[in-house]
């Protein structure tokens, strides 16, 4: 019992919990099967891209991925304007969109290193160049996407969303590849202290290119689902991920200032961050107060997190 | 084509051609700039394309010397406020602005006034006395599709408010406009509110979060444009009814429309403002340099689609595009008329 309370992502999943349990209460159980199923397809966009930004943020301090939402754009963009609603192109679209990503990892991680620009700044800015890429593709005309895979993105097995599924399965892999590897045991060892992990024979710079174009390459191809899930790209599909992305990695009991990572947290977070917004939109509560409210919780979560976390 | 007809045509053509040498002997020298604080999304995008292609016209046939359009990149004030700045510094005569707050660019405004610039705002417009504004009476807009829903409803019943972005003065006055409606009318309650931020994306998804604990008979769903086909899908994933949504003239929801009207002879109506409109500011600003007494307030038209002329409409707007008109000089000087 102990040992469950110091789990870090315990407190994203308590959250979550809470949340669905007052909405519950307040609509005396109506439709609290659908809104579940309604957060599992949703947090699932949240989780792909918030993967990605968990192994970057864990790499240290300083180091964040602020392009998230420019390339969800860009790879969006370029592979419904492709696949130009044609089956037969739906895997040329994945790989378009997922080389996109990759392209954009590669040039962010170019900037920071052969450049020395610190993530941050290299990142926000190479997101101009990548929106801008997005516009000058498709002057933000709307492409729908192929039939099939718009059913794909919308299907449901045995009531439970087929991309939930998927996802799930995706963070499977993370945690494993997190827990179990070389590669992400060197990410926390980076992210714990950089010239120990060299010392310690860690490949700090293969592993931070690596992560970067990781994150990038979930962004695409959480674009490109995003695109297939919302009947095509819009260029500003991605503006609310980038807030996000950091904030289910942190809520999920990831340590902001690097070198401690878990993947559970993650679903948990993400699962919180849309039942808590439903839960006040269910309430009726005014744009403003629900603005309150959601960061007063998300404050309050973290402290309750990390609280756990320093008791470990 | 016969003698009489050839010379209604050249009398036509001379006729013609005066009225373009008048525009041209008083702004063929001046030089128009248009100041725009954001191009992220289709309808921006669509307007700047309008912009370039009735203004590019505009400086070939030699009415004014140069048209130039310019968007920040951050969206900010201070950053707007430098740009015309710039295009004061830049010797323009006029500068169309698409403002990113309407006080906060009031000392950058009064700056250009002051050097003899006039300024046209439309949009999102400047509070500066001394500027034109063309604005969108989106309280009215808000209102319409209320007394639409009420005709096509006369029973009344409940209805889903999807909202614009939280603390933007538009979502305010729409959202104001509707429960004014409702209120007038005195049938409907609006049992749920989401805020869609003018996203197809986020519609969807706060759509898909609150209709789980909605009562089972929505009957209409009020937007704001942009967020329809979203509460659509978020609809059509239940095993609810299809209420009447209002439509923002986007393509893929007037494609939707017509894909239901179709199918089951769906009825609704479809309301935003032209994209376009920044030509009207265009011919707005032309026809101030050209000497032409002009009230400071001027308000756009809508353009509104119904279920008669969807086809129509949705024949001439560009795939993933919005609906959308271009002014003329003649439809700049009607408003202009319709305002004294």
């Amino acid at each position: 019992m102990t040992a469950l309370l110091r789990k870090p992502w315990l407190w994203a999943w308590l959250g979550a919990l809470a949340v669905w349990l007052a909405t519950a209460t307040f609509t005396h159980g109506r439709g609290s099967a659908e809104v579940l199923s309604a957060a599992l397809t949703f947090g699932a966009f949240f989780v792909i891209v918030a993967l990605g930004q968990m192994f970057v943020i864990t790499l240290g301090p300083g180091n964040v991925d602020l392009s998230i939402p420019a390339c969800m754009t860009l790879a969006g963009t370029v592979a419904m304007k492709t696949m130009d609603g044609a089956a037969s192109m739906i895997p040329l679209g994945l790989v378009l969109a997922l080389a996109i990503g990759a392209g954009v990892g590669v040039i962010n991680y170019a900037l920071i290193r052969l450049l020395r620009i610190p993530p941050i700044i290299a990142t926000l800015s190479s997101s101009f160049i990548f929106q801008s890429a997005a516009i000058w593709w498709n002057r933000g005309l709307r492409v729908k996407p192929p039939e099939a895979l718009a059913d794909f993105t919308t299907a449901k097995l045995a009531g439970v969303p087929v991309i939930a599924i998927a996802v799930v399965l995706m963070a499977v892999a993370g945690h494993v590849l997190l827990t179990r590897t070389i590669y992400g045991r060197g990410v926390v060892a980076i992210g714990q202290n950089m010239r120990a992990a060299h010392l310690a024979g860690v490949r700090v710079e293969r592993i931070r290119a690596a992560t970067y174009i990781m994150c990038a390459t979930l962004a695409g191809l959480c674009g490109y689902l995003l695109s297939a899930f919302s009947g095509g790209a819009a260029l500003n599909m991605g503006e609310e991920y980038l807030l996000s992305s950091i904030a289910v990695v942190v809520i999920g009991g990831t340590s902001v200032a690097g070198g401690f990572a878990n993947v559970p947290g993650l679903w948990g977070a993400a699962l919180f961050m849309f039942l808590l917004v439903t839960m006040l939109n269910t309430f009726g509560a005014g744009a403003g107060v629900r603005l309150v409210l959601t960061g007063l919780i998300i404050i309050g979560v973290i402290v309750a997190a990390s609280g756990g976390k320093r008791g470990t | 084509m016969n003698a009489p007809g050839r010379a209604i045509l050249l009398a036509s053509t001379v006729v013609g051609g005066l009225i373009g040498q008048a525009a041209l002997a008083d702004t063929s020298d001046k030089r128009i700039a248009l100041s725009n604080n954001y191009a992220g999304n289709s309808w921006r995008q669509a307007m700047l394309r309008s912009w370039e292609k009735v203004t590019g016209q505009a400086v070939a046939d030699g009415v004014v010397a140069a048209a130039d359009a310019f968007t920040t990149a951050e969206n900010q004030v201070t950053e707007q406020a430098a740009q015309i700045q710039n295009l004061i510094l830049q010797g323009y005569d006029a500068i169309v602005i698409n403002a990113a707050s309407p006080e906060g660019l009031n000392g950058a405004v009064a700056e250009a006034c002051g050097a003899g610039v006039v300024v046209v705002s439309f949009d999102g417009i400047v509070t500066e006395p001394c500027a034109w504004r063309i604005a969108v009476d989106f309280k009215q807009m808000g209102k319409d599709e209320v007394l639409y829903l009420a005709d096509q409803l006369p029973e009344g019943g409940n209805l889903l408010e999807i909202r614009g972005l939280a603390g933007v003065f538009v979502d305010d006055e729409i959202s104001a406009g509707i429960h004014e409606g409702v209120a007038e009318t005195g049938k409907f309650e609006i049992v749920g509110s989401v805020h869609g931020n003018w996203a197809q994306d986020v519609a969807q998804k706060a759509v898909a979060g609150i209709l789980p604990s909605l009562p089972d008979d929505i009957v209409g769903v009020v937007t704001q444009g942009g967020d329809g086909y979203g509460a659509a899908q978020a609809f059509n994933a239940t095993n609810r009814d299809m209420p009447i949504i209002v439509m923002g003239n986007r393509h893929d929801e007037l494609t939707w429309w017509k894909e239901q009207k179709d199918a089951n002879g769906y009825e609704t109506m479809s309301v935003s403002i032209a994209p376009g409109v920044s030509t009207l500011a265009f011919w707005v600003a032309q026809q101030i340099l050209d000497g032409a007494e002009v009230p400071k307030d001027l308000t756009v038209p809508f353009l509104r689609i119904d279920q008669d002329n969807l086809e129509e409409n949705l024949a001439n707007t560009e795939a993933g595009g919005v609906a959308n008109v271009e002014y003329t000089l003649e439809d700049a000087q009607a408003v202009i008329a319709g305002a004294k």
